[in-house]
């Protein structure tokens, strides 16, 4: 039973809440019986010094009349007034030997015990008041039951409301632990309920988010490789009939060699370029992130291919000159941006005029690369990221299908969103960062 | 010259060794870490070519061992394919240069003669020269014959690592690396386009050429026969 923290906890403010309630009853008790005990004896006390003073002031004949009196008003207190013989001359109490002061006698109707004052009168008569301590007793009595029925009441509620709070704990644990034990058992698509905002909640969304995080790097895991059985069979199949004709054919073996070498490095290249891809997908690359200015890697490496599109009767330019400042990792940035010229240079076309526009904005820093080429369709866009994925038309141009998924993993990595947008006419892609705070 | 290669993959080691014998080199290898400590310590080389993944030991931590015991031999480090962050550990750990697995051989021998061959760094040139080429680094001009010759920063920078390394071949790799800070390989041939510029303005109009392509190497620039 005690395996269950709820219930444990539950069990031990229970025990805490009835202790103290015992502790509070005792407490209670003691100093409402030493109030009672005093207000009583003060009772009696007060009676007895009227009396004294009723016996200064009309004499002997005055106490009797006195408490005959008083005897026939019902009421609490006894009285008993006795000669210098001990012959009771009025009242209940019977006559007493005890010495003068307080004692108590067992008398009364139910030989009750009394707490009775006795006073000396002169000439030997002697005045006696008292009342049945029982009402003290009985108070006490009232109290501790009190106190009894609090403490059953604090133990019962508290089982109840642990067991309460351990049955909705518990089941909403089970839930989590179910949800494990079905992801264990390969239902990945499975998540935790979730019903409100408390800190199981939290947990439970925290344990969600945790599992989407798992399933999107599995999803990715398993296209990658679905995507490479694909796509190597291919140049894999050309590059085994290159070798077969080197062998089949000696005098042709140095360019088949030639042919399976550059077959060869294509396929390294695709590896490479997956490897690249996965490992800045795992977001280690975090790391190394410092300060950088998009204008400056566009210039770089606008500067580095102008003269390949110039030979290709393109033309490469760098729009602006301001500072365009991002925090990231200046070595993926500039190869993200070699891979959306290239992209440009390769599709725009001849004749293309090709712009790299770095900006800066109210909340975001943006890198545009924007060609006057024929475009993509919208439907067709957003696929270019993924890995692999070629256009009909480009699929006799060299190139791994790998360019954009890689600009599309880098732009993740820094926070930032890519788009394709068409650029009437031409293609634009657009990077949005979020601004980095200056 | 004398070359350590700590490579534990046999078939490589025996390749490489095979290959820098040919191209006239003396080559000791070693099959592990240990074996390539000791190598490293007790004996002189020129260029030590360091496998990164080794097995028992890190070619890293194996790399920085040789260099807390105050060996300074250039060292080649070869790291695995798509390793972004193995560059900069490597560097980081002591190496000299690095190597992508699996590589052109040409790369290699490329790289270990680049290396072996560095110019004392305590050595300050103000210029460089081959035949009649001229580099003046502090002015930053180039002229060829008496001749002034303009050119981009970017081919100023080019000239100048082919001058730094006159007579060696380098690779298109290695000036990508060191010209345009590009450690990645692009699919455009930007390092084709800019040579021919360079060679343009340097060898156009002279009897002799001095910019040479090395077929499936990289570029070679020497003096005339």
């Amino acid at each position: 039973m005690f395996r269950s923290t709820t219930l444990r906890l539950a069990a031990l403010y229970t025990a805490a809440f009835a202790l103290s309630v015992v502790v509070l009853g005792v407490i209670t008790v003691l100093t409402t019986r030493g109030a009672l005990s005093a207000q009583f004896d003060a009772r009696i006390a007060a009676e007895s010094a009227a009396l004294v003073q009723e016996y200064r002031s009309e004499g002997l004949n005055g106490v009797v009349e006195a408490v005959r009196e008083r005897d026939q008003t019902p009421g609490a207190i006894d009285y008993g007034l006795q000669g210098p013989a001990g012959q009771p001359l009025a009242g209940r109490l019977a006559p007493s030997r005890a010495k003068t002061g307080w004692s108590v006698a067992r008398q009364g109707r139910e030989a009750d015990a009394v707490r009775v004052l006795a006073v000396d009168l002169p000439d030997g008569y002697r005045l006696l008041v008292g009342d049945e301590e029982e009402r003290i007793e009985a108070l006490d009595g009232a109290l501790l039951r009190g106190f009894a029925g609090a403490f059953v009441g604090v133990v019962v509620l508290g089982a109840a409301a642990g067991y309460a709070l351990n049955r909705d704990v518990h089941r909403r644990l089970a839930a989590i632990s179910g949800t494990a034990e079905a992801i264990i058992d390969g239902d990945l698509g499975r998540r935790v309920p979730v019903r409100g905002d408390d800190d199981l909640d939290r947990l439970a969304l925290t344990f969600n988010r945790m599992l989407d995080r798992i399933a999107g790097l599995m999803e990715s895991l398993k296209q990658v490789s679905s995507d490479i059985a694909h796509d190597m069979r291919t140049p894999l199949t050309r590059l085994r009939q290159k070798l077969e004709a080197g062998l089949a054919a000696p005098q042709e073996r140095g360019q088949a060699m030639e042919g399976a070498l550059a077959d060869l490095d294509s396929i390294l290249d695709t590896f490479a370029g997956l490897l690249r891809i996965a490992q800045i997908e795992s977001g280690a690359r975090r790391a190394a992130f410092r300060p950088c200015d998009l204008t400056e890697i566009s210039r770089t490496v606008v500067e580095a291919f102008a003269p390949s599109a110039e030979d290709a009767r393109q033309t490469l330019r760098l729009e602006g000159d301001a500072r365009a400042p991002v925090v990231g990792d200046p070595e993926l940035l500039t190869q993200m941006l070699v891979n959306l010229v290239e992209n440009a240079l390769r599709h725009a076309g001849p004749g293309a005029d090709i712009r790299v526009v770095a900006s800066r904005g109210e909340a975001t820093t943006t890198l545009a690369v924007i060609d006057n080429g024929p475009g993509v369709p919208s439907q067709e866009r957003e696929r270019l990221f993924d890995r692999f994925y070629r256009l009909e038309a480009s699929r006799s141009t060299p190139g791994s299908g790998l360019g954009l998924a890689l600009v599309a993993a880098v732009a993740k990595l820094h926070g930032a969103e890519v788009r394709l947008l068409a650029a009437e006419p031409g293609l634009e892609a657009r990077v949005t960062f979020p601004a980095a705070a200056s | 010259m004398k070359l350590l290669i700590v490579e534990d993959d046999k078939e490589t080691a025996a390749y490489l060794k095979r290959a820098l014998s040919e191209a006239g080199h003396t080559v000791d290898a070693a099959a592990s870490g240990r074996d390539g400590l000791l190598l490293a310590a007790g004996e002189t080389y020129e260029v030590i070519i360091l496998d990164r993944m080794l097995p028992q030991i890190d070619g890293l931590a194996i790399l920085r061992t040789i260099r807390a015991s105050g060996v300074k031999t250039p060292v080649l480090l070869l790291t695995a394919l798509g390793g972004i962050d193995d560059r900069v550990e490597g560097l980081e750990a002591g190496a000299d240069d690095y190597l992508v697995k699996p590589f052109a051989f040409a790369e290699l021998l490329a790289r270990v003669n680049a290396l072996a061959r560095r110019p004392p760094p305590q050595e300050v040139r103000t210029e460089l020269s081959v035949a009649d080429l001229k580099l003046d680094l502090l002015k930053h001009t180039v002229s060829r014959a008496g001749r002034r010759i303009e050119l981009q920063p970017r081919e100023f920078q080019l000239l100048e690592y082919l001058l730094r390394h006159a007579g060696r071949v380098v690779t298109r790799t290695m000036l990508l690396e060191s010209v345009w800070d590009f450690h990645f390989d692009p699919k455009t041939n930007i390092v084709e386009t800019h040579m021919s510029r360079l060679r343009g303005k340097v060898d156009r109009g002279h009897t002799h050429e001095l910019i040479h392509t090395v077929r499936g190497a990289g570029y070679v620039l020497r003096e005339p026969d």
